[in-house]
């Protein structure tokens, strides 16, 4: 049962990662600032910048 | 003992491997169950992973966990984090799994299902995953630093510009070869129209959600994208029955083709946050999800592989694409064994969130054996079609004839029966007025995924929702390449002409911007265009070029990391990555030369431009087609040119390659390792 849980929760956190929230979380730490919806459209602005200048695999 | 157990373990995983490789060798005349395949593809990747994977680990690369990674050392919050390596490894999956690996394989089932599938298996331990791996490492060891720049460092200049135009090139035969692809999927098709275009406010809705209703939450957000897409193909059922809706969404090519090239204009001149990434989480989590749903239906159903092993097309004569076995079929199944595109995600995202060096053996060269098993997967829903429904589906007008009878005929008199009324009835069932002529992969891949998971639960009643579920799927993630690499092309061709006229670059003016996103839609919608009216289905010479670019890219990727083991003073283990080069610079210099030169005009672009040009002059030509006629003619030549230039691209990365490595054996190069310098990890564990 605990075999099942922790790959659940392993299942959850590579879906936040893909979802950047973890990212996001690490951007709040590094930064000690708190969630708003403003820091969010911060770190989307920087987050984005970054991701959507390398290509996409085929 | 348990050591020998571990020994007795792994030899039956690989007894089994053989056996079940034997078995699918050596049989000929009955069908063959899918388990086959898909047991010699898992046992064969098992062993490859555990043995060649850690024999590359350990013996030629060193990893050294004690040796800090550049997430450790350069970590910022940002880009450089240290991270578990299974989110590491689905991270580094989801980024390398694209459409490549689930069309490929499907059009190369022409020759057959044992081709293909062989090369899928060998390709990906030997060549693919060694790529994705070397690269990796060399980016770790390099401070997460890009393929152009170690192109650049360790070879030369030329090296790295070189590799840049490429990979430019390639963006834009990958974005027409792709579109061409949805374009074909979607024409004449109201439900599969619909359902694409309720995508669009869907992911404008999630944007606007996440920006400022729900900031931060977009796993929720995901979800109920999901729920909405889900309702769309459910709407689009409801769209394709209404004698009033149906014809607002029934377009031809021409129509759909031009659509696209505006969606990729505005997709990637509009602000990120409102189309592209939240389009771009929702498709990813429905391509994984996609993925383990077609793994599960396959286990579960189990089904036969209906295409015999060969068929009488390896001769070169195909009608979904011309060309011999060899080496086309290698060509044509590209990222399912080995794409060069990986060296980019391999130099990108992933060296900066790896944590210890052991990781990259299973995010690195295990990733690729899992996008292998995709390919594995897009093969059997391929090949669990009966023959004859295959290649009417994927069979151009041009080359079986125009009409459903015709078509028939044609396909039954190869050896394949299949009739115009059971067609028809497939059709129906799938809700789509007919399934003919629908080259490019994606339907004849979606009936075989409806087949699977209609069998999994529902039965035929849920076919049709199953069909455009599939075409749901397919289309949402290359409409995320589209938008995505139109941005990226308009970057990188910024920072060339920005060397011409420096207003053109990054921080130029925002017109320049305007003008250079148009410029690179122009050119990929440019080679859309050829293929949408070429009368062979376009697939014939769009996905071999691309193919060749693809693979040639995978060698300049193999240049660089066969460099970097010299280097470091491990010759003797160069034929790691010189097998794959070699073999890839024969399949691509065979294929290219011959796609350029050969007399065949199905295959020689020259020839082609030949004949077409022949039947001009000769007035054999319709007098209203000369127009038409006239653009195929060029499009021809204009072929041959991009074909020449990536010959011409990487015959100078490995000609600077190789005098690099003589110089190096002869000692008038120096061998100067470019790594970042040793510092010892302080990451613990439960860091991690």
């Amino acid at each position: 049962m605990s075999a099942l849980r922790g790959f659940a929760g392993l299942v959850l956190r590579i879906l936040r990662e893909l979802s950047d929230e973890n990212a996001y979380e690490r951007h709040l730490r590094a930064h000690g600032v708190k969630h708003s919806g403003e820091e969010w459209r911060r770190f989307c602005a920087h987050r984005f910048e970054a991701k959507y200048r390398r290509p996409k695999c085929c | 003992m348990k050591k020998l157990i571990g020994h007795g373990l792994w030899a039956g995983v690989a007894l089994v491997a053989a056996f079940c490789l034997a078995g699918l060798a050596l049989n000929r005349g009955e069908h063959v169950n899918s388990m086959w395949i898909v047991l010699a593809a898992i046992c064969t990747y098992l062993v490859g992973f555990r043995f060649y994977g850690k024999f590359i680990a350990a013996r030629v690369m060193h990893l050294d966990n004690e040796r800090a990674t550049p997430a450790e050392r350069l970590r910022d919050g940002h880009d450089f984090e240290p991270t578990n390596k299974w989110i590491v490894f689905g991270h580094h999956f989801a980024a390398i799994a694209g459409p490549g690996p689930l069309v490929g394989p499907v059009l190369a089932a022409q020759f057959g299902y044992l081709p293909g599938t062989l090369w899928i298996i060998v390709g990906c331990v030997i060549g693919g995953a060694v790529q994705d791996f070397v690269i990796l490492f060399s980016s770790i060891r390099r401070d997460g630093k890009s393929l152009g720049q170690m192109a650049r460092e360790e070879i030369g200049k030329l090296g790295g510009f070189t590799a840049l135009l490429t990979v430019f090139l390639i963006m834009i035969v990958l974005l027409a070869a792709v579109a061409l692809v949805v374009v074909n999927a979607l024409k004449g098709s109201p439900w599969g129209t619909f359902t694409i275009a309720a995508t669009m406010p869907i992911a404008v809705f999630m944007g606007l959600y996440l920006r400022y209703w729900r900031p931060g939450k977009v796993l929720e957000c995901s979800v109920i994208g999901f729920v909405l897409v889900v309702f769309s193909i459910v709407g689009g059922e409801w769209v394709a029955q209404s004698a009033v809706l149906a014809p607002w969404f029934t377009f031809s090519g021409l129509t759909l083709a031009f659509a696209i090239v505006v969606y990729g204009f505005l997709a990637s001149a509009l602000p990120v946050w409102l189309l592209l990434a939240p389009r771009d989480y929702l498709s990813t989590f429905v391509k994984l999800g996609v993925v383990i749903m077609l793994a599960c239906g396959i286990l579960l159903v189990r089904p036969p592989m209906n295409l015999p092993a060969f068929t009488r097309f390896t001769d070169g004569n195909g009608p979904i694409f011309a060309g011999n076995i060899f080496p086309f079929c290698f060509i044509t199944i590209a990222c399912g064994a080995i794409s060069g595109f990986h060296s980019l995600i391999s130099s990108g995202t992933t060296p900066k969130l790896i944590a210890r060096e052991w990781h990259a053996w299973p995010v690195g060269y295990g990733s690729m054996l899992m996008e292998g098993f995709v390919a594995i997967m897009a093969m059997v829903a391929a090949c669990a079609l009966e023959p004859g429904v295959y290649f009417a589906v994927n069979s151009p007008a041009g080359v079986v004839g125009a009409t459903a009878e015709q078509a028939v005929a044609t396909v039954s008199s190869w050896g394949f029966p299949v009739t115009a009324a059971q067609m028809q009835a497939l059709a129906e069932q799938v809700g789509e007025t007919s399934l003919f002529f629908r080259t490019g992969g994606a339907p004849s891949l979606a009936l075989g995924m409806a087949h699977i998971f209609a069998q999994t639960g529902g039965g035929t009643a849920l076919i049709g929702f199953w069909y455009h579920f599939a075409i749901m799927f397919e289309a949402l993630f290359i409409l995320t390449i589209i938008d995505a690499g139109t941005r990226v092309g308009r970057f990188m061709l910024q920072d060339l002409l920005g060397h011409i006229y420096a207003p053109f670059g990054r921080g130029g003016w925002k017109g320049g911007r305007v003008l250079v996103s148009a410029l690179v839609v122009a050119c990929w919608g440019y080679f859309l265009y050829q293929g949408v009216i070429d009368t062979l289905g376009g697939i014939n010479s769009l996905w071999p070029l691309f193919g060749i670019a693809n693979q040639l890219l995978a060698a300049i990727a193999l240049c660089v990391a066969t460099t970097i083991l010299i280097k470091m003073h491990r010759a003797r283990y160069m034929w790691i990555t010189c097998v794959p080069l070699l073999w890839l610079l024969a399949v691509t210099f065979t294929a290219g030369l011959q796609k350029i030169f050969s007399p065949a005009p199905r295959v020689g672009f020259l020839a082609q431009a030949a004949r077409l040009e022949a039947s001009l002059a000769s007035g054999i030509a319709d007098p209203a087609r000369t127009a038409e006629v006239k653009a195929m003619i060029f499009n021809a030549r204009l072929d041959a040119f991009m074909c020449a230039i990536f010959l011409v691209l990487v015959s100078l990365v490995v000609l600077d390659s190789a005098r690099l490595w003589i110089g190096i054996f002869r000692g008038t190069r120096e061998a100067r390792v470019l790594e970042s310098p040793f510092v010892q990890s302080q990451l613990r564990t439960e860091d991690l």
